[in-house]
């Protein structure tokens, strides 16, 4: 009871602070999106979101993607321990298999078009990497044999896209050109191939931390609805 | 040349990632020393040139990122490395009977390693909070490695308070670029203003820097988190980890909103850290793990750096560079003390084969070494003269009489005598002659590398002079 009473007045005192600090927020001096908008051209990208995360700040995003990479190798660490995951038996049901067979490349498709939407609409690495995921689950969950193995080449996997764009970041000190400087030339096409690499490894990131989760060590498995 | 020190941990957290099993120890050495190599050509180049910044990717603050090296960042650059180095030597000894832990161990640590390095480096706030996340999820990674109950109960807990803490900072961070346009750090310590706005910016950003340094009384996910990790995470996460928000606190306090903070707000500051010396070296007294004792100690030592705030703002120059001067030797003491004490007392665990206080007997004639870097540690600890704990408390103490708050010295001086009481426990039981329990082998590097670390902290005492003189050369930073 204490607890609930003391966690609603930290929380009103919060939206309290919060509504103040909004109300009386003073004018602001630095007009970021302006300077994205005269710097747009340079970055050989279209969209401002996809520039600044993949040019104007793509430091941020290189740490971001090391983030994700610690997640799935802190979650593996505590996986190796149990036997190999195998999948259920392959579902019988001929509605999900059908359902999966139409699905998955449509999924497939969409996380493509997500990707390459990035350079000039909304979209990118990031949510593309999401849908390839949710293929990669379903795809699980029909009972496909894909990512039950941790060994090197899931590892590889893992970090290909953190290693690409750090090669690529790296690349271009010995050019003479500072850490994640693009060739003015290339910016365009080095930004897509580094998004393209990462949509495969933040959707195998994803889809391994769902495999590789705890929970189905128990003897009845994680709740097979197919049989 | 800056970004140098991030390039050598990513490689090798890569490398040690992918490389067979038997060769992820092999790279180790050489990764250490290209990294210390580094640091030390870094913290030359700054202190023959003076500080210098690089825009990444060519793009210029606010509109890129810059990262900056000055005086303080390169000697927290070098502790990072060289604590670091010694950790890992120890590690590579310690973790031999653990075979599915040290493979996971070599990509998490140098990961830590990268992103404490982006910390000292990083002059925007945003990227201070990513730095943070890379920084918690790696140390989460490392405490749950054994992957044994209480140490997972303890790694979700510090995860939970990780996040949360790294949500409040983010709100913090939110309205600032809302009030201002811009997130680099040195265009914001020109243009922010003692409004609202700023302060409850300021309030969020403290309450989640503050539960992720685990200060009283937000410290709850400390001592089972560093006291139940294998010794040289420990070590690891007491020394440097910590520290990381703490140096981002101290920078937003006075840097970045030094006119949106109030002489009381910093008082409150204060009293947290007048709490944590006294709640952590009371529940080191009591408790019965000798590892859980050295937690303790560890909050109870966290807050002679809060005294940094009261100690600092609103008093006279003189005084606030004191007591910056005493908190900065006291992060570097405390880190080499810390780390020294964690990996000895690590080293008496594992010859005993458990942790409790009770059945230390015999120890110190069986593992004179370790029980000496433990002694040597403790020194630096309760600020005995001469040790790199002394010049701090020191200094702290000077700064406090010349500002006169008497307080202040009282707390100072006062968690000196408590220190003494708790790491007097080890001393009365290992000095018995009964030995209770089996003493087991271990390899003598795992008492070097404790004891050369415990030599460092002394070593401070002397060469007190070096880093601060070094720290001089800061831009922003000082008050």
């Amino acid at each position: 009871m204490i607890r609930v009473l003391g966690a609603a007045l930290a929380a009103i005192i919060t939206l309290l602070g919060l509504t103040l600090a909004l109300w009386f927020a003073p004018a602001t001096q630095v007009n970021l999106p302006q300077q994205v908008e005269l710097n747009i051209d340079a970055s050989g990208i279209a969209h401002p979101i996809t520039a600044v995360l993949l040019n104007f700040r793509s430091y941020d995003t290189l740490l971001e993607v090391a983030v994700v990479l610690v997640a799935v190798v802190a979650g593996l660490a505590l996986r190796e321990r149990g036997p190999r995951v195998t999948p259920h038996e392959r579902s019988a049901d001929p509605m999900l298999q059908a359902l999966t067979r139409r699905l998955l490349p449509l999924l497939v498709l969409t996380g493509v078009y997500v990707l390459w939407a990035g350079s000039y609409a909304p979209g990118g690495a990031f949510q593309a990497g999401a849908l390839v995921a949710a293929a990669g689950v379903l795809a699980r969950l029909a009972g496909y044999d894909i990512a039950s193995r941790v060994d090197r080449l899931l590892r590889l996997g893992l970090a290909l896209g953190f290693i690409l764009f750090l090669t690529v970041a790296v690349s271009a000190m010995f050019g003479g050109r500072p850490f994640l400087n693009y060739p003015d030339e290339w910016a365009g096409s080095l930004i897509f191939l580094i998004e393209a690499v990462l949509t495969f490894s933040i959707g195998l990131t994803l889809l391994s931390l769902f495999v590789h989760a705890p929970g189905d060590a128990s003897p009845q498995g994680g709740g097979d609805y197919g049989r | 040349m800056i970004p140098i020190l991030l390039i050598i941990p990513l490689a090798f957290a890569i490398l040690s990632l992918l490389l067979p099993r038997k060769w992820t120890r092999t790279i180790v050495i050489p990764g250490l020393i290209l990294q210390l190599g580094a640091a030390l050509i870094l913290c030359l180049t700054i202190y023959t040139e003076g500080p210098q910044d690089y825009a990444l990717g060519d793009w210029q603050a606010p509109l890129g990122i810059s990262l900056l090296a000055d005086g303080f960042t390169v000697t927290l650059l070098a502790l990072t490395a060289l604590i670091a180095a010694l950790c890992a030597i120890y590690a590579l000894f310690f973790l031999e009977r653990y075979n599915r832990e040290q493979f996971y161990f070599w990509p998490l640590f140098w990961f830590l390693l990268a992103s404490l390095n982006g910390i000292w480096l990083a002059a925007d706030l945003f990227n201070l909070y990513v730095g943070l996340e890379l920084l918690g999820l790696s140390a989460v990674g490392m405490v749950a490695l054994t992957s044994e109950r209480p140490a997972l109960k303890a790694a979700l807990d510090y995860l939970y308070a990780a996040l949360f803490g790294s949500l409040a900072y983010l709100a913090g961070v939110a309205l600032i670029y809302g009030a201002y346009g811009t997130l680099a750090i040195p265009q914001l310590s020109e243009m922010v203003a003692g409004n609202i706005t700023t302060q409850v910016a300021v309030a969020l950003m403290s309450v989640g820097l503050l539960l992720k340094t685990a200060i009283f009384p937000l410290h709850f996910w400390l001592p089972p988190a560093h006291g139940g990790a294998l010794a040289p995470v420990s070590a690891l996460l007491s020394a440097l980890v910590v520290k990381a928000s703490f140096y981002i606190l101290a920078l937003i306090w006075l840097d970045v909103g030094a006119l949106a903070v109030t002489v009381s707000a910093a008082q409150l500051m204060g009293a947290l850290g007048a709490g944590a010396i006294l709640w952590g070296s009371w529940n080191a007294f009591k408790t019965p793990q000798v590892k859980m004792l050295v937690a303790y100690s560890t909050v109870a030592q966290l807050g002679y750096l809060m005294m940094l705030f009261p100690l600092a703002i609103g008093v006279s120059e003189a005084a606030a560079t004191m007591a910056w001067q005493g908190t900065i030797l006291h992060l570097l003491a405390h880190a080499f003390a810390k780390a020294a004490m964690f990996l000895s007392v690590g080293t008496l665990v594992l010859a005993i084969g458990h942790g409790r206080i009770a059945d230390l007997g015999g120890v110190s004639q069986h593992m004179p070494m370790a029980l000496f870097a433990f002694g040597l540690s403790a020194v630096s600890l309760m600020g005995l003269p001469p040790s790199g704990g002394f010049n701090a408390k020191w200094l702290l103490l000077q700064s406090a009489i010349q500002s006169g708050q008497w307080h202040w010295f009282v707390v100072i001086a006062g968690g000196g005598l408590l220190t003494a009481a708790y790491v007097f426990r080890i001393f009365r039981v290992s000095f018995t002659e009964t030995v209770r329990h089996e003493i087991q082998a271990t390899h003598p590097m795992l008492q070097l590398s404790a004891l050369l670390l415990a030599f460092i902290a002394i070593g401070l005492g002397f060469a007190s002079e070096w880093p601060l003189r070094l720290m001089d050369l800061t831009g922003g930073g000082t008050p």
